[in-house]
């Protein structure tokens, strides 16, 4: 207070009014600039022409800064009114980094954080956000878990595989809201991705996946801007399988016959059905934005509208959503801001199966797989009007157009999240904030199978509809206090956070309908009720966090996190955990030996070392329990009790523990920026099956679960960015990064290899394992025989086996423990789905109104396990031309492929293993920026128009649809599924060619 | 003041913070503690051992598809791994279906141990929960039968786990009679005579498995201590019928129709499938596995899995009506009714031009999933003609003349015809005159066979080959003139199943293995 009143003291003896104006170097006004004087707490912003006004004496310092901006200080002596022209900041160094509870000046960062700003963002179209990150950011690799399938959910992988049973995908706090869902990319402002564990660790035992933290755009003081954008474009598959025609397929069948003894010839049907002809199309994406945002010095808003639409390229598959954003924020007072963040959004998904996890039996709903497998020869129709099914040659399903058309899958997803804060300055430097969020997602699927599908499973239809309600409350206050001491700058933070999550669900279904018009909308008519179902999971998580950030000099910077998480998901003995970081960074190039330096602009030296948590304990997962199982008695349908599994007090979370060294480097002005990390994270405590715990002690559930595994994860990250032509004309930029991630199992229960099963369950009874876990391997590999090509007759050749009664033209296998009979015993592991490396470049050139976009993106090393193939070479389906042509006969012996209908009942073996190499050409966008005259002439302030064209090129030897291959097996898509199912093509949705033309209007 | 007002702000936020004390609170999941305190609670904890029986994993398929298989009655028309090891004899230790059936059968062990213990926390007269208690001990008797008869010696849990039950050994064969009997003995005490459900045990059912019991035990020694005690368990059901409101029922296709099966007084204990699709695969699949491929019947006909071969038909006495019950010779396949002769018609590649089981597909009653899955049939567990055959066995050596009364009253039934279909059309068997009465002295063949055909297909046969030793001489049931030709895989050591390869690794007590694998 005194200090205050001394202040005001000295103003009213030597203060005078100054005007200024802030300019950029095209002397276009900045407005928000940020305007103060030095070492005190006064300061403005500039207005929207860019003035401002200020209360200055002589010897004042005044501080200019803007985001994008080089700093600029300049000293009063006399001057009345002051014309400031600030430099945009081409080393991008002074970006402010968004952090886990705060934001750092990008060359204050001690951890590995990539960034992701809004114009790669939006360099093309996008259905989910989360794909922007694809091949843009060093470590994170992220795909779609179904390829090109309209709302796919989209899985992101910071720094490989930290788990195996729980999940691996990071955690996405949105303008400080955990655990949220992605917003529309049209409305992101950047993205960062959290990497190591100094900037992990403040979110504890959610951390150790990597953060991505999402901020929206947030309106500007000065004047209003509407904003729209317009994309269309049309999308086609970039490959089909090239399958037999009726003919080649009734021969084909004939020579299954000859070759399995003889028979009754096969008759071949009346018709040549393409079935992929019949279910592919041309598909299109239409996305329209409109945006307003404004402000003033109190106050300013932004405001969003979105709407996506996306017909699938598989007949009747639809995506749509529409998207609202709003971000306010109110300067109440000096001291106190209040803002509100708003965010709405419905999206209605209407699926056809395709990657289906086979449990309809014969896999008769997955459409790519049923287009592939269906006999040429047959009909949409047969002869009574009712579909044609696949029942000639092997098992009954119903042919591909009629689960397409037939079948409904029907989502509707509603998001609903509010968050609210408000900011006090108690005291100069010290901060109290204080956020309450909720956010509500509910989700509605229902499906139903009319009566025209066999697979319907029962006359009359079968229909089903669940619903999921999950809704979260977030309360967070913390603590911020920056001070200056001498040379060191000093910032603390220390918070309290408690969120609660509740997820309900509930589920029913009914059989045999009147009517196929009602869908699943009138469940009560049906002649027999599915067994509903509901349930209630809660959890809640009480944390107290902090951190210390000190930077010595401008040179030397210390960082240590620290969080406490209490969960009541976490089991009785082991409620409470501690996740501790510390980072140290040296800024070299500040030091006086390289201060000079022209070659070197930027030199710093980063090293962290930090424990994280993953959030892997479901709740009531460690509580003794009891399942209801459904009984007959008494000729009733009961509920009844049966032991599901013991009490497991003393399971713990996953933890971490992750070491970064890294090294920022930049050449020459900053004209070349390299980035290089290197991690090391060894995850122990791995939550894993105790197979300690034999069946015979009766729990329904024999996946009881103890923290016995660990694994490791190593790998280089580097990002090179380079401006390499910057002329006024011209310019020209490039952007790199590469990854490389080497993971390796280290322990297991006992230490015996686990094993995972991607064959879809259909294919269970010949199907077990096809990937394994081993210790000392990497994770998820796959495992089968070794194929040893085509036995020509005779004596086997050393070391082979064929299976029993192998003639010629049967497969070979290796006998791997050489005892002449084959067995479980002889599989091996035959690929590894993991990639050497991961990369993408960017190049932007532009050239007066033009510009130009090529993004490749691409994966090297990586092996895929083509299970399609094992079902289409199976002979009760149709089969490629490749394999029909190629394949053994007693005058075709010189080939690699063996005999049609030969016996090998569906092994996995290394014939099916592939490369899964691929370069592509991921983006190609040109741009065109209307010229100020014609602009000016339709009274707008922007106006763009941008052609772009995604997935044109694809250089890959892989044999099936497409490279990018993400089939989970007979689990489906669960936390463990995901990390060591990898690498499975089984009749993936085929990642899409689209031409996008987009217009951006700003006014 | 103003600051004051930010201060409550702060309390505010911090006060939602403040309220929780992390403890779990789980609606709508089951806590075993404070679970049991009614009678009906016991009820709730044995009904569970009902469901775990109807399973896919147990009775609905996967045990009884495996028996099946196993025995010279039923071949595979399939080429499953996990089958084929199960008809061809070559059993491996990871074999699928005793993944699937061993740990069903531990969690029906599992629900009658927490019931049972569950029970001595209910504070009411032994007079009115020993009866409900008893259904946990006659389950875990009936559970541990089929147990020691598929593994031998396996570990015997009389207890809700504990850690240490981890670490359990086998308890050898002789063993688990032991338990099985004193379970059984419990069940006869305190079980009521009759009960509203064939699916809730009876005293009548303790007998009867207990005459079964010694009967197995007694094998191919033809021990006279246990055959007395098998055949003092069986007689006492057959002279106190009345009282037990039992009796061979008129027309045999009634024990096979799920729309009759619960008017009839034959079946002693059953497991009773009720149209519903149970999750976790709790319901039946018997019909659809041993139906006919294209079949017009059932919705999708059947899958043409477990088959008989040929001459089980043609060695079957075309008069004996139970053959026309048993077997169907004729179907109605995409329209047209043909002879087995021509059931390839269908062309599916698993079709065989042989008579398909009818047992189970003929007479299914409503069901809830197309290829009559999910049915409404009764199985009985065992019957009282199969106790009249108990009786008869028990007693040839000690009264050969009642023996030959009780197989013929069996036979007798047979002769009766009654009411069936053909090929999906109905069509009435008249009395004829075969099979006769058999005269002369009866032999335990005689009533081997008798078994084999009043019970085929009904998952008892493979038993009665283990306990007979009927692999070998003088039966040879697996050599070139059995049923199905020579299963050229069949050693002694093939009566018993291994214990899984996995199940030994998690509890490497359970060693050692079976002979043989």
């Amino acid at each position: 207070m005194l200090l205050l009143i001394f202040n005001i003291s000295l103003y009213a003896q030597d203060g005078y009014k100054l005007s200024g104006k802030v300019s950029d170097e095209g002397k276009l006004p900045i407005p928000g600039a940020n305007v103060s004087i030095a070492k005190t707490t006064n300061g403005v912003v500039t207005d929207f022409d860019g003035n401002f006004q200020l209360e200055v004496k002589r010897g004042d310092v005044l501080q200019f800064s803007y985001l994008g901006y080089v700093k600029k200080s300049i000293t009063i002596t006399n001057q009345k009114t002051l014309n400031v022209v600030m430099v945009e900041n081409e080393s991008q160094l002074d970006e402010v980094v968004v952090v886990g509870y705060g934001s750092r000046k990008k060359s204050d960062i001690t951890g590995a954080v990539s960034s992701i700003k809004a114009e790669e963002i939006n360099a093309f179209p996008l259905a989910d956000a989360a794909q922007a990150l694809q091949g843009r950011a060093a470590g994170v690799v992220v795909q779609s878990n179904n390829g090109g399938e309209p709302g796919a959910p989209i899985a992101i992988k910071i720094r490989g595989n930290t788990s195996i049973g729980a999940s691996s995908s990071p955690l996405i706090v949105v303008d400080g809201f955990v655990g949220a869902t992605m917003p529309q990319a049209s409305d992101i402002q950047s993205i960062e991705v959290l990497k190591d564990a100094s900037a992990t660790a403040i979110y504890g035992s959610r951390g150790s996946n990597g953060v991505v933290m999402v901020t929206t755009k947030k309106g500007r003081n000065g004047k209003l801007t509407v904003e729209m954008n317009s994309t269309y474009a049309t999308q086609n598959t970039a490959n089909r399988i090239d399958l037999l025609n009726a003919d080649d397929f009734a021969t084909y069948q004939n020579r299954i016959i000859t070759n399995g003894g003889g028979g009754t010839p096969y008759i071949q049907g009346s018709a040549n059905t393409d079935w992929q002809d019949l279910i592919y199309r041309s598909g299109s994406t239409a996305n329209h934005q409109l945006s307003f945002s404004g402000g003033s010095d109190k106050m300013n808003f932004y405001a969003s509208g979105n709407y996506f639409k996306q017909d699938g390229i598989i007949i009747n598959s639809d995506f749509e959503k529409a998207t609202f954003l709003t971000n306010i924020d109110a300067q109440v007072t000096d001291k106190l801001k209040l803002g509100l963040n708003l965010f709405g959004s419905r999206s209605i998904k209407n699926g056809v199966a395709t990657q289906s996890n086979g449990s309809v039996s014969g896999g008769g709903d997955d459409v790519i797989t049923l287009a592939m497998r269906m006999a040429p020869d047959q009909p949409i129709r047969v002869a009574d009007g009712s579909f044609s099914t696949n029942d000639k040659i092997g098992d009954e399903v119903d042919n591909p157009y009629a689960v397409a058309t037939e079948r409904l899958d029907n989502t509707k997803t509603d998001n609903f999240r509010a968050n609210f804060y408000a900011n006090y300055d108690i005291i100069e430097g010290l901060a109290f904030k204080t956020t309450f969020g909720l956010s509500n997602e509910n989700r509605t699927r229902g499906i139903f199978l009319p009566s025209t599908l066999i697979k319907s499973g029962s006359g009359g239809g079968r229909a089903t509809i669940e619903n999921y309600r999950n809704s979260n409350i977030l309360s967070e206050n913390y603590l911020t206090y920056k001070k200056e001491i001498g040379k060191g700058d000093l910032t603390l933070l220390a918070g309290y956070s408690y969120q609660k999550n509740v997820t309900e669900r509930f589920s029913a279904g009914a059989t045999g309908f009147l009517s196929d018009s009602f869908s699943f909308y009138n469940l009560g008519n049906g002649a027999t009720y599915l067994q509903p179902s509901s349930s209630l999971s809660e959890w809640e998580i009480l944390s107290q966090f902090g951190r210390a950030n000190y930077d010595y000099d401008d040179k030397y910077l210390v960082t240590a996190t620290v969080r406490r998480d209490g969960a009541s998901n976490f089991a009785a003995n082991n409620k409470y955990a501690i996740f501790p970081s510390g980072a140290i960074g040296w800024k070299v190039s500040k030091e006086d030996f390289l201060k000079d330096s022209e070659t070197i602009s930027n030199l710093k030296l980063r090293a962290s070392y930090g424990v994280t948590g993953n959030p892997s304990i479901a709740p009531y997962q460690s509580l003794a329990s009891y399942s209801s199982i459904y009984a007959s008695s008494n000729g009733q349908t009961v509920n009844t009790i049966t032991p599901y599994q013991p009490a497991n007090p003393d399971l713990k979370w996953e933890s971490s523990y992750q070491t970064n060294f890294g090294v920022d480097l930049g050449l020459l002005s900053n004209k070349v920026t390299l980035s290089l990390d290197y991690y090391n994270i060894d995850t122990k405590d791995l939550i894993l099956e105790n197979t300690g715990l034999p069946q015979t002690l009766g729990y329904l559930n024999d996946k009881i679960l103890a923290n016995l595994g660990q694994i490791n994860n190593r790998g280089f990250e580097i990002t090179l960015n380079t401006r390499n032509i910057t002329n006024t004309n011209f310019s020209w930029t490039t952007d790199f990064n590469l990854s490389t991630n080497k993971n390796k199992v280290v322990k297991l229960v006992k230490d015996i290899d686990l094993f995972d099963n991607a064959a879809p369950s259909y294919m269970s009874g010949t199907i077990s394992n096809t990937s394994i876990l081993r210790v000392g391997e990497e994770v998820g590999l796959f495992w089968g025989y070794e194929y040893k090509g085509v036995y020509q007759g005779g004596a086997l050749p050393t070391g082979t086996l064929t299976l029993p009664g192998g003639v010629a033209g049967d497969p070979l296998f290796a006998d791997t423990d050489g005892n002449t009979k084959l067995e479980a015993a002889d599989k091996t592991i035959i690929g590894n789905p993991n990639a050497d490396y991961t990369f993408g470049i960017t190049n932007n050139f532009s050239y007066k109104n033009f510009d130009l976009n090529i993004f490749f993106q691409g994966s090297q090393g990586g092996d895929i396990f083509n299970m399609t193939n094992v079902q289409l070479f199976n002979g009760d389906s149709n089969t490629t031309q490749d394999f029909f042509n190629s394949a053994w006969t007693p005058t075709n012996t010189d080939t690699n492929t063996p005999r049609v209908g030969n016996n090998s009942n569906r092994e996995i073996s290394s014939r099916f293993v592939e490369d899964g190499s691929y370069i592509r050409l991921k983006n190609i966008a040109i741009g065109y920026n209307f010229p100020s005259k014609v602009i000016e002439s339709l009274g707008v302030e922007n106006l763009r128009l941008t052609v772009s064209a995604q997935n044109l090129l694809t250089f890959t030897k892989y044999s099936g649809l497409d490279p990018e291959v993400n089939y989970f097996g007979r689990s489906g898509d669960n936390s463990r599924s995901a990390n060591t199912v990898q690498g499975f093509d089984f009749g993936n949705y085929p990642t899409v060619r689209s031409v996008n033309i987009s217009l951006n209007l700003k006014f | 003041m103003k600051t004051y007002k930010y201060l409550i702000l702060a309390l505010v936020g911090l006060s939602i913070a403040g309220c929780s004390n992390l403890e779990e609170e789980p609606v709508g999941l089951l806590s075993p503690e404070g679970f049991f305190s009614t009678p009906k609670d016991i009820q709730t904890a044995v009904n569970a051992t009902y469901g775990h029986m109807i399973n896919e994993q147990f009775w609905g398929r996967k045990q009884t598809i495996a028996l099946m298989l196993r025995s010279d009655m039923v071949d595979l028309a399939s080429t499953e791994t996990e089958r084929m090891e199960m008809n061809n004899l070559t059993t491996l230790t990871d074999n699928k279906m005793i993944d699937n059936f061993w740990p069903r059968s531990f969690q029906a062990i599992a629900a009658c141990n927490e019931a049972i213990a569950g029970a001595e926390h209910v504070n009411v007269a032994d007079a009115v929960k020993n009866p409900i208690t008893a259904q946990a001990h006659f389950i875990r008797a009936f559970m541990y039968f089929h147990l020691v008869r598929q593994f031998g010696a396996v570990p015997y849990m009389d207890s809700p786990a504990i850690p240490a039950s981890a670490t359990i050994s086998r308890a050898p064969a002789a063993q688990v009679y032991d338990k099985i009997i004193a379970d059984l003995e419990y069940a006869v005490t305190w079980l009521p005579n009759t009960t509203t459900s064939r699916a809730i045990p009876s005293k009548a059912a303790a007998h009867s498995y207990l005459a079964l019991v010694y009967l197995t035990m007694s094998g191919n020694t033809d021990n006279a201590v246990l055959l007395a005690k098998a055949f003092s368990e069986a007689k006492h059901v057959i002279d106190n019928k009345g009282l037990y409101n039992l009796d061979l029922d008129g027309d045999f296709q009634n024990l096979f129709n799920a729309n009759k099966i619960d008017a009839s007084k034959e079946p002693i204990f059953a497991l009773d499938y009720n149209n519903f699709e149970g999750a976790d695969n709790g319901y039946d699949q018997l019909a659809p596995m041993t139906g006919i491929r294209g079949d017009d019947r059932n919705q999708g006909g059947g899958w043409s899995v477990a088959v008989p071969a040929l001459k089980v038909y043609t060695t079957w006495d075309a008069n004996d009506y139970r053959r026309a019950v048993s077997m169907s010779d004729g179907a109605s396949i995409n329209g047209t009714l043909v002879p087995y002769t021509n059931f390839t018609i269908s062309g599916h590649k698993f079709a065989k031009n042989r008579p398909y089981i009818a047992k189970y597909d003929r007479y299914p009653g409503a069901f809830a999933r197309i290829n009559a899955r999910a049915t409404s049939h009764n199985y009985s567990m065992i019957r009282y003609a199969e106790v009249l055959l108990i009786a008869a066995e028990a007693s040839i050596t000690t009264n050969n003349a009642l023996a030959r009364t009780y197989i013929n009253e069996v036979r007798a039934r047979a002769r009766k015809g009654g009411a069936t279909q053909k090929g999906g059309i109905a069509v009435t068997v008249g009395a004829n005159a075969l099979p006769a009465d058999l005269t002369g002295t009866v032999t335990v063949a005689d009533v081997l066979e008798e078994r084999r055909l009043e019970l085929a297909f009904e998952g008892i046969r493979w038993y009665d080959i283990v306990r007979r030793k009927m692999g070998g001489a003088p039966y040879n049931v697996f050599g070139a003139s059995g049923l199905e030709g020579a299963k050229a895989g069949f050693t002694a050591d093939d009566y018993l199943l291994p214990i899984l390869a996995n199940e030994i690794t998690r509890n490497p007590n359970l060693l050692p293995q079976n002979p043989g694998y």
